[in-house]
């Protein structure tokens, strides 16, 4: 089976002075490519521990983490920095897109990243964001744009390396319920287009929409943690 | 380089735009430590030039000058002139000079008709024109004849001639000096230096244009003047061999006075190289009181950038989430700091000089800007904000993804 990810045993740790936090305590989840997974469970659940994991923005404290066949877990920053540029979309549930940059300027940003030359990065985010029906506002600051679109622009600069897979935390979290559906909607389409998608929510409703739901709880994963 | 330099450096001006304000504040102390350092530099420069100008014009870095040293004592008495036969003696010891002069000096009333003023009056030998660069411009300068007959003629400084003969022409007619009648046979070149910052006079070489010469055998013989000569002046065929001449010179002349300094040797280039010496000084001194404020400029600096990395947090955090690396991070930073001190500088460099241009032609100082000035200022500006820029690029550099996407 060609797992695009698949962790070991994964532990985290914080250490709060003298107190040990485990949040995340064992978590053996594997996801094939291409299917839509959602992950569950209350706040204090590990939920976010696991995604930082995932999107290699943290490192665990023990356990491996293979993504894309690659043990990741004990990768150097700089090489984990390329992880998440090059294999790894993210989908914040505050958009987190920079103020001061064009909606245009923040898709190119993981491009830049990339080292994709100034001239092409243009071509290539204003197509993709041409697609998302944000073609004319290209010269826009995201605060002149709604909730919407914002996390439109979020979904663009999320996919337009191809990565491995994207991780939404909370998408809609932030939207009301006509624009989170589109943006569902568009969810559903990167599935359709064969791209592995992880997403975070606390909606039943929305979780359903996925191949499977896996939840956490306590730091442990509950259910669902392979696929049926 | 994931992220190109040229973009960062864009980048870096965007930044420095968006926050115009705060940015404009923070580079004041750059901005008068780079001034500071135009003003500075172009000041010494300026004196430099004069001082090379003023030994150009009396004579230029070849000459040598032995004159009585007033702050010498002279308890054994010993004769505080030459004779001529001492002159004659240090001549031949010396024959790798090119030219030699001796002179005796004295102050006099000069009369024509009913006009009369003072000059000094300078008895010397041919050998004058040729060590101090300076001739007669209209009839001609004293020959060797003049000196071997004591002929009673004379050459008139600018200002005395303009004095006693106002537009005239002096040449061919006879003036009267301490009862001698003495024919006027030429008058000096006029000379003139624009004075630097000189509030007494405008120009430093009116004493020139108030100096007479005549045969210094004429001085001897016929103005009661003993054989006592004041002054030698002698040229070497180059400002180094200036240099070794001196030194030649000064041995000699401590062996005829029983080796008390009653005489003072000077060479020209000697002297240009302690006055360029005493500017260097001056400039290091002034170089040192510009750093302060260059200091204190990049202490506001480093304070500005870790409050912009401290305001700017989640934007690293979203920057690491895409895929920057660390030292994108770092070099994203560092390179804002050194816009920021660049643009200092600029402004800096443009101030200076239009203080320099404006303010030192108002005061009369001369001054002289190159633009080697310029690229000092401009690299230590840059300087500023790379060594103060290091420290919060590194704490920008250092934050952890999640925590930085985590602020508020």
């Amino acid at each position: 089976m060609n797992y695009v990810i698949k962790t070991e045993d994964i532990k985290k740790v914080y250490h709060m002075g003298s107190v040990d936090v485990h949040a995340l305590k064992s978590a053996n989840i594997q996801i094939e490519s291409g299917e839509f997974v959602s992950i569950m469970g209350p706040s204090g659940s590990g939920k976010s521990t696991l995604m930082h994991i995932l999107g290699c923005l943290d490192s665990p404290s023990s356990g491996q983490y293979f993504l894309d066949n690659e043990e990741v877990s004990q990768f150097s920053k700089n090489k984990l920095a390329w992880i998440r540029n090059i294999k790894i979309g993210f989908v914040f549930q505050t958009f987190n897109l920079l103020p001061h940059l064009n909606i245009l300027k923040n898709v190119e940003l993981p491009l830049m990243y990339a080292g994709i030359h100034a001239g092409k990065r243009g071509k290539i985010a204003s197509d993709l964001l041409d697609r998302l029906g944000l073609g004319d506002r290209l010269h826009h600051k995201p605060s002149e744009l709604s909730g919407g679109q914002r996390q439109r622009v979020a979904i663009a600069r999320a996919v337009i390396n191809n990565p491995a897979i994207i991780l939404a935390d909370e998408p809609t979290g932030n939207l009301d319920s006509q624009s989170g559906s589109d943006i569902l909607t568009i969810f559903k389409e990167l599935h359709q287009e064969k791209n592995t998608i992880i997403m975070v929510t606390h909606d039943p409703h929305i979780a359903k929409i996925a191949d499977r739901t896996i939840t956490l709880k306590d730091g442990e994963v509950i259910n669902g943690h392979i696929s049926q | 380089m994931a992220i190109s330099l040229s973009e960062s450096i864009q980048v870096g001006f965007q930044d420095f735009w968006t926050r115009k304000l705060r940015s404009l504040v923070t580079i004041l102390g750059i901005i008068l430590g780079t001034m500071s350092i135009i003003v500075i530099l172009s000041l010494v420069n300026g004196m430099n030039q004069q001082t090379m100008k003023w030994m150009t014009e009396r004579g230029g870095l070849t000459k040598i000058t032995v004159s009585r040293n007033w702050e010498a004592k002279n308890p054994l008495n010993l004769p505080e002139f030459f004779t001529l036969k001492e002159v004659n003696l240090i001549k031949n010891l010396i024959p790798e000079a090119d030219y030699f002069n001796a002179t005796i000096y004295n102050r006099s009333q000069v009369k024509f008709a009913s006009n009369n003023t003072f000059s000094r009056m300078v008895g010397t030998f041919t050998d004058f024109e040729k060590v101090e660069e300076w001739t007669a411009d209209r009839g001609r300068f004293i020959k060797s004849f003049d000196i071997d007959e004591s002929n009673n003629v004379i050459v008139l400084g600018n200002t005395i001639k303009e004095e006693l003969f106002g537009s005239k022409n002096p040449i061919g007619k006879t003036v009267t000096v301490e009862n001698q009648q003495l024919t006027v046979i030429g008058v000096m070149k006029y000379r003139f230096m624009e004075s630097s910052g000189n509030i007494f006079t405008d120009n430093p070489f009116e004493y020139m244009n108030r100096t007479s010469v005549i045969p210094i055998s004429t001085m001897i013989n016929k103005f009661g003047q003993k054989d006592a000569i004041d002054e030698l002046t002698i040229k070497a065929k180059s400002p180094e061999e200036a240099i070794v001449l001196k030194e030649k010179l000064e041995d000699i002349i401590f062996n005829l006075r029983r080796g008390q300094a009653i005489f003072n040797v000077e060479s020209a280039k000697e002297e240009a190289e302690k006055m360029q010496e005493s500017a260097a000084m001056f400039k290091i001194i002034f170089f040192f009181i510009s750093s302060i404020s260059l200091l204190v400029g990049g202490i506001v600096i480093m304070n500005i950038m870790l409050a912009s990395v401290q305001e700017r947090t989640r934007e690293i955090g979203i920057r690491l989430a895409v895929g920057a690396r660390r030292f994108d991070i770092f070099l994203q930073f560092l390179i804002q700091s050194v816009v920021i001190t660049f643009i200092g500088g600029v402004i800096g460099v443009i101030t200076g000089v239009s203080i320099v241009k404006y303010v030192g032609k108002f005061l009369n100082v001369s001054t002289m800007v190159d633009m080697s000035m310029i690229y000092i200022a401009l690299l230590v500006s840059v300087g500023v904000g790379l060594i103060f820029g290091i420290f919060p690029s590194l704490r920008a550099s250092n934050l952890n993804p999640v925590d930085a996407l985590r602020y508020e």
